[in-house]
């Protein structure tokens, strides 16, 4: 079997610092962060009270009153996304063998407010019934089945559930079912909207969160820094479309990069603990994919938490892999970690980044620590800089490590 | 209480729909409201009247099945 290119040709993103892949990357080079103070009618119950939420984002701008009624959050914002992501790539689905067409969406929690709203009426509430469509608003697939009902696409639908690597890890599964001539184009990436109550209780449990910064609750988020206290919980949407090289060109469509390599490993180690070697399995993978050498990397999008444990991890498992002297950082200092979307959502920026050859910084950086002494492109961007071939990390509660490698096409 | 109003009521308020839209003949197709909806309706027509619908299958298509179901329960549950 012939093996094909994959093109990113669209993005789509819903993040804390904007809802377009514009605006969300130029806030990211000016280092504005989304995390703020909760505010909702439970932010007392909470020892945590700051996350990253979507911003100027109504539902009934985009669906009407009785649809969007029976979509989780999580489901809109992948419905959205995908809709920014089809607009940007120039695609008429009208004309389109949607056979040929595929979706595939990482998530951590799925319908999460669904189930938390379920749980409310039942147990709170004393509720005799549900709502008919509980099951269908809070299953896994909820969001990659809207995204292939709304847009009539019939090839293969698929959700990824490996937590916080779930969106990368889609979109590396999807670059394969074009690269071996399953499909032509694909809808990959992730959505994630799980700042309920319930569950922000459960990662205070934890003990993973930032505590908030007393001074700019908006800096709470800190990787690599000798301050840093943990991560911060957001939500959000990222999709791309991947297509075929060839069918990219011919129809001249707008190519931000190929994607060239994809790892994926699990470290097998412990469910929360990461370790070097899982993580540098999984760039290793994705570099010998690439069929490049690690030095060939202008930039490196870490998975960058901001705990402790990832920040030290992942800064020995780049060195190993990767030396010392390429330009890493982490985005979620200022969008927060958006779990099963963050992936995708980082690797929009990524794409961004090819597309206007600079480099995001990472926010808050304020006090080294001796043990990550990685270039981290500490509070101010680059611009003009190279920047043709990116390497984007995600890693996972569970072990699973999805890392993607694109280039830019000359 | 009125059977049709309250349900006319219901439809309205939920799926914004305009109330002269809502008439005894209309299906719930041409409303645009999806059969897992019209569950919806019927729970939120159950808590209203006080009635219990029981979990039998049932044919509806048009409003006025939804208020022929409840009819029936409510003179049978005395509600």
């Amino acid at each position: 079997m012939t093996v094909r290119r994959v093109a990113v040709t669209g993005l789509g993103v819903l993040s804390p610092v904007g809802n377009d892949p514009k605006t969300f990357f130029s806030n990211l080079m000016a280092g504005k962060s989304g995390i703020k103070r909760i505010q909702t009618d439970f932010v007392d119950s909470l020892d945590c009270k700051i996350a990253a939420y979507i911003n100027d984002y109504e539902p009934l701008d985009h669906f009407v009153k009785n649809k969007a009624a029976t979509m989780d959050r999580v489901t809109q914002f992948a419905v959205s996304a995908s809709q920014q992501a089809i607009n940007d790539a120039g695609l008429n689905l009208e004309n389109e063998d949607l056979e040929r067409f595929g979706v595939y969406l990482g998530t951590g929690m799925g319908g999460a407010a669904s189930i938390e709203e379920g749980y409310l009426r039942l147990y709170k509430e004393q509720a005799r019934r549900l709502k008919p469509f509980t099951v269908l608003m809070a299953m896994n697939n909820a969001a990659s089945a809207q995204v292939a009902l709304d847009f009539g696409i019939t090839g293969p639908d698929l959700t990824f559930c490996t937590a916080c690597s779930s969106s990368s890890v889609a979109i590396g599964e999807a670059v394969r079912q074009i690269r071996h001539g399953y499909t032509d184009v694909m809808l990959a990436g992730g959505s994630e909207a799980l700042l309920t109550f319930g569950t922000i209780k459960a990662w205070e449990a934890l003990r993973t969160l930032a505590d908030e910064d007393e001074v700019n609750p908006s800096a709470s988020c800190k990787p690599f820094s000798g301050n840093r206290s943990g991560l911060v919980l957001g939500e959000g949407a990222g999709m791309v479309i991947l297509e075929d090289m060839d069918r990219a060109i011919a129809r001249g469509a707008k190519i931000y990069a190929e994607v060239i390599g994809y790892g994926s490993s699990n470290d097998s180690t412990h469910i929360t603990q990461p370790s070097v070697e899982g993580q540098s399995r999984a760039m290793r993978k994705a570099i010998a994919e690439a069929n490049i050498s690690a030095d060939q990397l202008d930039y490196i999008n870490a998975h960058g938490t901001g705990t402790k444990l990832n920040d030290i991890t992942e800064t020995n498992a780049i060195k190993q892999v990767c030396g010392n002297k390429i330009p890493v950082s982490s985005t979620k200092s200022m969008h927060g970690h958006l779990m099963g979307a963050a992936g995708a959502v980082e690797f929009v920026a990524c794409m961004m980044a090819i597309q206007e050859q600079a480099l995001p910084p990472t926010a808050h950086l304020l006090e080294p620590d001796p043990e990550c002494d990685l270039d981290y492109v500490p509070n101010i961007g680059r611009k003009n800089v190279k920047v043709d071939t990116i390497m984007s990390n995600s890693f996972a509660f569970g072990g699973t490590s999805g890392v993607l490698i694109a280039r830019k096409i000359s | 209480m009125d059977t049709f109003e309250t349900l006319r009521e219901i439809i309205a308020t939920k799926f914004d729909k305009p109330l002269n839209e809502i008439t005894p003949d209309a299906t719930f197709e041409s409303l645009e409201i999806d059969s897992l909806d019209t569950f919806d309706i019927i729970f939120d027509a159950e808590e209203k009247f006080g009635i219990k619908v029981p979990n039998d299958e049932v044919d509806i298509k048009t409003v006025s099945d939804v208020v022929a179901l409840l009819d029936r329960l409510r003179a049978a549950q005395g509600k």
